[in-house]
């Protein structure tokens, strides 16, 4: 009959030494999972659009995609729509005109559960491909009044892959307007002249100068915003856009809806309600700036 | 019993799937391709195989009373050195595996064969022992995976080898859930038949 | 998949534990000879893997998370449930020993069901919160009762059944099973729809 110490130190011994062999293989493995899973997702976006340098904008969501020499492409974002048997892991890139340059859609051994030998036909070329120059205008299935061919006997999947792709731009189509492009918040200017290196520009009209555009910074709930505005001479907002934020995402991130950036345009808007830091934040980094500037607007 | 006696034991005459009907669980779940079932099935073994060798080794040290205990505990660490390195190296087989590899330790086969054999046992004849139940299991494995791959997704580790058109509209049962049941149900059934009366 | 009715019904029926997820198949068919032993198995399931799912959840949220043990995870879990399981059974004997009798002799072989250590991990892959944890528990144990039940019902009439011999016991069992299981697929895509 053993004792009980000896059991009991015998079990210990055994934990122990067990916990320590598997910190050791946790510490030499968790490195390479984070790099594999980084290299896979590297892939998965060069798949969707040509580019070199990717810069995630949110999170695991929104990437902005740069080519080789320095210009920003498009965007690529990654969405989840619910499709027949679970949601479909789907990857979509955009072009500056808000064309799409190729979708991704997980395959059934990367999580995708789609019915096999049906709903998982979504994933292959001859369904993807259709959607290469398609716009939010027309990316319907064609019984729905768009342009794609649903894959027979999988109308709920073709259909969701569709519904996804076409929320995702609504959603995300904010951050397509491409950054340091003065005209998306001052469309009346002909040309812009740089005042204060990635700055500030003035922007001219048909002869003098109408007003300015500049890029400045603010804290956010979670992380800096940065924005772009145009004003004109008169102190008027053209516009404003968000070139960086990270806020909650369906809480802060409103402020990056068109209704409340347009409403800049009449006057400065009052803080969204549920996301009032958040709003707070971009209404008085616009006000604080405006005011910085208006030396220019002379 | 000779060593190769040892091995081809587990391999065939005591296949764990086939013919012990252990380790159903896996054994169904993830045997809808070749690769899969493949993967599966190499994992289980180095767990079976290196916790055999393992409790073999300790066999005279481990107090009685707190073998269970001790077994899962070395168990469950293999399965999370391969769980892991999968994780790192695998990635795509891993997620397609899924749940079942950290449940490869409740896995009977491995925790039966531990405290049937390699407690008992000399630390080689347990390393022969895990070598053959572990490639019997991944051999029954294999064979499910292609059986249910070929027939229901018209490949063999993704080449279209009963012709395009057949990939095209191949019998998909085969390789949703209820087609597992279909094809160990029939396979047990022909071993029933045509083995079993030979030994008898 | 937030919504705790659509937790419980896709664990419950469209991703049947048995059936869809092949967890489980040990007791499936080993414990189905009778309906009335496949109801005992499946309360028995049903309560182990609800306190199961709350112990593994305070344990992973509340020691391996904070302290970055996360890799202890699969021992942690294994020993933690045969801890419980030996723990319950104690505890019934002595204080509910109408539902020890009911019980108690299912609890052992529980140790090994894969179902219960798979549905806690399930739960932490899926990153639910307590509550939901709880619901996906229940759904998923209450899954396993109703197929446990209905297969012990079919199999006691397939053993009254002329049926050839090399297909009698496992080879029918599994075909049976088979059968449910293509049922089943009728529930795959009930979230799609709703």
């Amino acid at each position: 009959m053993t004792s009980t110490r000896s059991m009991v130190v015998t079990l210990f011994i055994v934990a122990l030494v067990c916990s320590v062999i598997l910190s050791f293989v946790y510490s030499y493995t968790a490195p390479r999972i984070e790099e594999t899973q980084k290299e896979l997702t590297l892939a998965g976006l060069k798949e969707v659009i040509i580019a070199e340098v990717f810069t995630p904008v949110v999170p695991d969501t929104v990437w902005k995609a740069i080519d080789s020499t320095q210009n920003v492409v498009g965007i690529v974002f990654r969405v989840f729509p619910q499709g027949y048997g679970g949601p479909i892991p789907l990857m979509v890139g955009l072009d500056l005109e808000g064309k799409i340059t190729g979708i991704r859609i997980a395959s059934a051994a990367e999580g995708l559960k789609e019915t096999p030998g049906l709903g998982v036909k979504i994933i292959e070329p001859d369904f993807r491909e259709q959607f290469i120059g398609k716009t939010l205008d027309n990316v319907f299935l064609k019984r729905d009044g768009g342009e794609i061919d649903a894959i027979t006997a999988a109308t709920i999947s073709s259909r969701a892959v569709c519904n996804g792709i076409k929320q995702a731009i609504e959603k995300f189509a904010s951050y397509l307007c491409p950054p340091l492009d003065k005209r998306c918040v001052f469309p009346d200017a002909q040309d812009f002249i740089e005042a204060i290196t990635d700055t500030l520009w003035y922007a001219f009209g048909e002869s003098d100068t109408i007003g300015i555009v500049f890029i400045a910074t603010t804290q956010g709930y979670a992380d800096q915003i940065e924005f772009i505005v145009g004003v004109t001479m008169q102190g008027q907002i053209t516009g404003v856009e968000i070139l960086y934020s990270n806020e909650t995402p369906g809480i802060g991130e409103v402020i990056r809806s068109k209704e409340f950036l347009d409403s800049f345009k009449e006057k400065i808007p009052d803080a969204i309600t549920g996301a009032t830091v958040s709003s707070k934040a971009l209404i008085n980094g616009v006000k604080e700036k405006v005011e910085c500037y208006k030396d220019y607007l002379k | 019993m000779k060593k190769s006696q040892i091995f081809t034991r587990g391999l065939i005459k005591e296949n764990v799937v086939l013919v012990l009907m252990i380790g159903l669980c896996p054994a169904l779940a993830v045997s809808g391709t070749v690769r899969d079932a493949f993967g599966m099935g190499l994992a289980a073994t180095f767990v079976l195989f290196f916790s055999n060798i393992i409790i073999s080794i300790m066999r005279k040290a481990i107090p009685n009373e707190v073998r269970i205990p001790i077994f899962i505990l070395i168990i469950s660490t293999f399965v999370t050195i391969i769980d892991y390195f999968m994780q790192a190296f695998q990635p795509s087989l891993y997620r397609a595996l899924g749940v079942f590899v950290p449940l490869i330790v409740v896995n009977c086969m491995i925790l039966g064969r531990a405290e049937a054999y390699a407690s008992k046992n000399s630390v080689i004849n347990s390393a022969f022992d895990g070598l053959g139940v572990g490639l019997g299991f991944t051999l029954a494995l294999t064979v499910m995976g292609a059986i249910r791959e070929i027939l229901g997704n018209g490949t063999f580790l993704g080449m279209a080898i009963l012709g395009q058109g057949f990939k095209n509209a191949p019998v998909i049962f085969m390789i949703l859930p209820p087609g597992a049941f279909l094809v160990i149900g029939v396979m047990k059934a022909l071993i029933n038949k045509y083995v079993k009366k030979e030994t008898q | 998949m937030k919504n705790p009715a659509l937790i419980f019904l896709g664990a419950f029926l469209v991703n049947n534990i048995v059936l869809m997820r092949f967890l489980g198949l040990c007791p499936f068919f080993g414990v189905s000879n009778a309906v009335e032993t496949a109801t005992g198995m499946g309360m028995a399931v049903i309560f182990v893997m609800t306190i199961a799912s709350w112990i593994t959840w305070i344990v992973y949220h509340g020691i391996l998370l904070p302290f970055d043990l996360v890799f202890l995870r699969t021992a942690v879990f294994i020993l933690t449930i045969a801890s419980l399981v030996q723990l319950v059974e104690m505890f019934l004997k002595k204080s509910y020993r109408t539902l020890y009798n009911a019980l108690g002799i299912y609890l052992p072989l529980i140790t090994t069901n894969c179902a219960i250590l798979g549905v806690t991990f399930l739960a932490i892959d899926n990153k639910f919160n307590f509550l939901n944890s709880t619901i996906f528990s229940i759904g998923t144990g209450l899954g396993f009762m109703v197929v446990m039940i209905t297969f012990a019902a079919i199999r006691e009439r397939l053993d009254l059944a002329p049926i050839n011999p090399s297909i009698k016991g496992y080879p029918i069992s599994f075909i049976a099973a088979g059968l449910m299981a293509l049922a089943f697929l009728g529930f795959s895509g009930l979230f799609g729809l709703t």
